[in-house]
Parts: structure tokens; C-alpha cells; sequence
């Protein structure tokens, strides 16, 4: 007992540590943290997995009713838009209704009082909230190219552009999730299932839309997380421009430093 | 004595305006290595804001903070290394197994692994909670949850261990198993802040109290110097029967007198008179019970409260002792 007390006490020892040690320690930490998060939601991780299937395989089906025959384009179009949904969901919505709910039962405060760097906390979430959303994201990818008959050819770089959309919306949901109070949290992320389904340029071109949503969409990640998606799983047919890249990650750096910072922050 | 925990002037207010509460206004106080500080208070005192303040979960408007030498306001995460907590809400497990969630939190706050299965092992041992080690967490008991907390706060405690109402829920026969691994915490050279309400039993385990009324430290010091406030008084308590009016001697103070029960203060002195007298009215059939007993702990800390605590319904002090108290404390307060 008395190592134990020893070993995890003394500051000395702690900041002398050199920083491949801290890495190092950051890392265990990081994993225990996700085991930490499957274990607890164990009970309804597989009923949030299958409902990312069925969010997933819907837009793809659900749209095509909408539709009709979409064509080889809107076809593309609607692939690619399920994956996308399926990411942008699980990061802008059930994000903050988990984090809203870890702040309501009190295990959030709890786990603050860890020693554990802020900033893990929020790698941990994304992991485990990106791995709920995997099978969703590539049966919907798979049924879409089934449904729409379309050509897929994924590039290298669409597992780290699915990286940056999925760490983006999730940063975006933490922060909303930490600065609103939960029931209002709760209520904003219902709002955004509706506004990024129907009213984002995600599974349909922006063109449809008014000008005015058109130019405010330039503005928001939606557009180019769709844009990062399409041309990294069908860049014969579509390309991303510099500039969404550009607009993709401010936002990403600005959702995660939001979130650290709400982490953070000391009332 | 090594320090562990030095908090000097800490002040916190919540809202702003006339509305505003200041939640702590002005507290001082210290923990040593090996020592064990209880914090005492009713609700609203101002104790959870200030542990939520020492391991850096809420900033403090003004103050200092000093955790093992780190200036713990400045560097919160350094605070968080150097401080164990089990906080007053219970932690939730669900999913997991009480000593899953041991070993788990152990290895977060950077325990070795085989140190942290073996103190882990060795707490649910002490503990008795052997048989709901590997029970999911949401068939246990509140009891059985808010042990495996416990538990969680000592696996790899810091120089500093926090424990905000630990006994909340527990049994009787745990409780005592709880304050035995406190005092041996302790034995090992950690400080310990003890938030509780539970005075009575406390008092056994605690070398210093610090006792909370809002916001402010109203007293600070040992079991015994705070008892002795009183004197050396003790409490008699008597049973009355119905219909049945027992002659009371003249030199015996009653403080306070229900319909069937009622109280009076005895000086050392007089206590064996105090004890024939009760024995005769026993025998004479005039009372059904009667118990001489020491001014507690817990005496000592309603004295202190109980007028500012009056308008607070969840105080919850023991009645008999309402007219002492006020007495007492008018004297304090002009001698002050």
C-alpha cells in the first residue's frame, strides 16, 4: 500500500518525467479511458450500432423513394451522402445527448476530477463514438453503391478526411453539449438532424438550394464534409476545392480547441 | 508535520447582484500528511464547493490553494494528480463490475498494474464487498456502489484523498470497516479531508475538525478541545410516561421537555445525585427510562450552528439541545 501511495503522489517524480514517458503513459491512459467507455455502454452499444446501420441504409433507400430514379450523379450523390449523415449524426447528435446525459447522471464531474490531460477525454468520446458509427458509415456506402448501380473508388485519403469530418462534428457536438445546459443541448441536437437531413447540401448540390443558403452554406462544415467524403470515395466524379478544405479545418481546429476549452473551464 | 492541503481566504460567489451566494467567504484551513480533517457543516455550508475548488473543478474569486507545494489553483491538473476524490454524487458504474471499476480507475491514475490488482483485491477484501466484486454494477446495493467509490478514491490515492460523505448508505458493520481503512489511509502518510455528516462516528476517526457554516470556518481544532467547550457537562435524558409527572429536583436544569421525553444538563459534580434521583423515579414507577451520557461531538457542533442553521429545515440538529445552544452562543457572540 505504502508504494502505491508513494508512487502516485510525489510531484517531484511526476514532472521529471521525460516526455516519451508522458507520452507513453498519455497513450495507456487514452485506452483505458475508451475501455472505460465500452465497458459502460456496453449494454446499448450494439442497439446505437444498429441504429447507424438503419440511419445509414435509410437516407440510401429513403431518398431514392424521395427521388425516384436519381440518375448516375444523384446516384453518387446519395452513396456518398449516407456515409456522411451517418458521421456527421453521430458527432453532432448523439455526442451531445451522451454528454448531456454523463453531465445530468454527474459522471462527467467525476471523471474531471481524474488525472487525466482534458483533451483525452474528448479522443476517447471520438473513438468510441467514430467505431459506433463504422459499420454504418461502409454498409451504407455498400448498399448505396448497390441501390444506384454507381462506380465507388476510394482514395487513400478518405480515411483521414472521414477522420477530420467525423473529429469536427464531434468537437462541434462536445462544445454545444458542454456550454448549453442539457435539456437545451438536447433540444439543439434534435435541430440539427433535421437541418443537416433536408436542408444541407449533403445527399443533393448545393445548387438546389436558395442563394442565400447557398452562401451561407460556403460558410458552415456541412457542405465540405459532404465535399471531403464525395471526392475521397468517388474522385472520378467529383473534386474538392481548396477552399472547403481550407473551410473544413478551421472549423476542426476551431470545434476541438471549443471543446478543450469546455472541458476546461473551471465556473 | 509534513502540509498537505493549505487553503488560505478562499472566497467563491455564485450569481451576481443581491441574488449572489457566497458559497465560501473566507476560509482557511490546512491538512497535514498522516492527518485526518473532518469537514463539517450542514447542507449549503459551502463544503463541496470547496473540495470542487481544490481539485480544480471550480476556480475561486479569490484566495490561495496550496496542494503538496503546487499553487493547485494555477496548476489544476497537477492538483488532480496530487488529489484523490470520491465525490458526494455517486459514480456511476453501470456496465461495470465494483472491482473492474477499481482496477480500471487504479491503472487511469497511473498505478501499476499488478499494484493496482492487488490493492484493488486488498479493498474489496477490506471492505467486504467480496461478494458483489464481479456483480454488474446496477444489480448492487446504494451501499455496495458508494463503497466501490470509495474504493476507487484510495486504489492510487493522492497525497491527498478526499471523501465527500462516504457513509452515505452504508451498513452499520461496513461503516466501521470504512473508517478503519480511513485511519490506516492516514497511518500511511496521506491527508485526508473527511466531508460528513455523520459527527458521531466520525469522531473516532478524525484528529481535527473543522466545522463549515456559511461559508466561514466556525471552529476549527481537536475532538477533545471542542467538547471541552462545555465543560465537562453531560446530558441526561428521561423518558417520561404518560399521566405520570416526576418530581424534579431543584438543582437540575431541564432544556427541554416533550410529551415524553425530556432533557437536562448535568455538571460532573452533581452526577451521582443526578443518578439516585433517576434510579428513585425509575423504581417509583414515575419515568420508564432514564441515560446519563458525555457531551458528544456532535453536541459541541450543533452549539456552533444551530442559530444560523435555525431557518434551515435540512439542518436536521437534535432538538433537546435548542435552548443550550442559543444561550451559549448569545455569550459567545457578545464576548466576541
Amino acid at each position: 500500500m505504502s508504494t502505491l501511495t508513494l508512487e502516485a503522489s510525489a510531484p517531484a517524480l511526476l514532472d521529471a518525467r521525460p516526455w516519451p514517458a508522458r507520452v507513453a503513459a498519455g497513450w495507456d491512459q487514452l485506452w483505458l479511458l475508451v475501455r472505460w467507455q465500452l465497458l459502460r455502454s456496453k449494454e446499448s452499444l450494439p442497439l446505437l450500432v444498429l441504429v447507424q446501420l438503419l440511419l445509414a441504409v435509410s437516407t440510401v433507400i429513403g431518398y431514392g423513394l424521395v427521388v425516384g430514379d436519381p440518375g448516375p450523379i444523384g446516384g453518387l450523390y446519395l452513396a456518398t451522402g449516407a456515409p456522411t449523415v451517418t458521421l456527421v449524426m453521430v458527432g453532432l447528435v448523439m455526442t451531445p445527448q451522451a454528454v448531456a446525459q454523463a453531465r445530468t447522471e454527474g459522471s462527467l464531474d467525476w471523471m474531471r476530477t481524474l488525472p487525466v490531460p482534458r483533451g483525452l477525454f474528448l479522443v476517447a468520446d471520438l473513438l468510441v463514438w467514430t467505431a459506433i458509427a463504422l459499420p454504418g458509415m461502409v454498409v451504407g456506402l455498400l448498399v448505396g453503391a448497390w441501390r444506384f448501380d454507381v462506380d465507388l473508388s476510394p482514395t487513400w485519403w478518405i480515411v483521414p478526411g472521414a477522420l477530420v469530418v467525423s473529429l469536427t462534428a464531434a468537437a462541434v457536438g462536445y462544445a454545444v453539449a458542454t456550454l448549453l445546459a442539457p435539456t437545451l443541448a438536447q433540444l439543439v441536437s434534435q435541430v440539427f438532424v433535421f437541418l443537416i437531413m433536408l436542408f444541407s447540401p449533403v445527399c443533393f448540390p448545393a445548387d438546389r438550394l436558395a442563394p442565400w443558403a447557398q452562401h451561407l452554406h460556403q460558410w458552415l462544415p456541412f457542405q465540405p464534409m459532404a465535399e471531403v467524403m464525395r471526392a475521397g470515395l468517388a474522385p472520378h466524379a467529383f473534386t474538392l476545392p481548396a477552399r472547403s478544405v481550407v473551410v473544413l479545418l478551421v472549423w476542426c481546429v476551431l470545434a476541438v480547441a471549443g471543446a478543450a476549452a469546455a472541458l476546461r473551464r473551471r465556473a | 508535520m509534513d502540509e498537505v492541503l493549505r487553503v488560505e481566504g478562499l472566497h467563491k460567489r455564485f450569481g451576481r447582484g443581491p441574488g449572489a451566494v457566497a458559497a465560501n467567504a473566507g476560509i482557511d484551513l490546512t491538512v497535514g500528511a498522516g492527518q485526518v480533517v473532518g469537514l463539517l457543516g450542514h447542507n449549503g455550508a459551502g463544503k463541496s464547493t470547496l473540495v470542487n475548488q481544490v481539485v480544480g473543478l471550480l476556480r475561486p474569486d479569490a484566495g490561495r490553494i496550496t496542494l503538496a507545494g503546487i499553487d493547485a489553483v494555477a496548476r489544476p491538473d497537477l492538483a488532480r494528480r496530487l488529489a484523490s476524490v470520491q465525490a458526494q454524487a455517486n459514480v456511476p458504474i453501470t456496465g461495470l463490475t465494483p472491482l473492474r471499476a477499481v482496477e480500471l480507475v487504479g491503472l487511469i491514475r497511473g498505478g501499476r498494474p499488478d499494484a493496482v490488482r492487488a490493492r484493488a483485491a486488498a479493498l474489496i477484501d477490506a471492505l467486504d464487498l467480496g461478494e458483489w466484486a464481479s456483480t454488474p454494477a446496477e444489480k448492487v446495493s446504494g451501499g455496495v456502489a458508494r463503497l466501490a467509490a470509495f474504493a476507487m478514491a484510495l486504489v492510487v490515492p493522492g497525497r491527498l484523498v478526499v471523501l465527500d460523505e462516504p457513509t452515505n448508505d452504508v451498513d452499520p458493520v461496513r461503516r466501521r470497516l470504512l473508517w478503519n481503512q480511513i485511519r490506516a489511509l492516514a497511518d500511511e502518510g496521506a491527508g485526508v479531508l473527511l466531508v460528513t455528516h455523520n459527527v458521531r462516528e466520525a469522531e473516532r476517526v478524525v484528529d481535527h475538525l473543522a466545522i463549515l457554516d456559511h461559508g466561514v470556518v466556525l471552529a476549527a481544532d481537536t475532538p477533545a478541545a471542542l467538547t471541552a467547550a462545555r465543560g465537562g457537562e453531560l446530558t441526561l435524558e428521561v423518558d417520561l410516561l404518560p399521566d405520570r409527572t416526576p418530581t424534579w429536583p431543584s438543582a437540575l436544569t431541564v432544556v427541554d421537555r416533550g410529551r415524553l421525553r425530556a432533557t437536562a444538563v448535568v455538571t460532573q459534580a452533581r452526577a451521582a445525585d443526578v443518578v439516585g434521583w433517576a434510579s428513585d423515579e425509575l423504581a417509583a414507577g414515575r419515568i420508564e427510562r432514564y441515560a446519563l451520557t458525555p457531551t458528544s461531538l456532535e453536541d459541541a457542533y450543533v452549539d456552533l450552528v444551530e442559530p444560523a442553521a435555525d431557518d434551515d429545515a435540512t439542518a436536521g440538529p437534535a432538538h433537546q439541545t435548542t435552548h443550550i445552544t442559543t444561550e451559549k452562543t448569545t455569550d459567545e457572540e457578545s464576548a466576541a
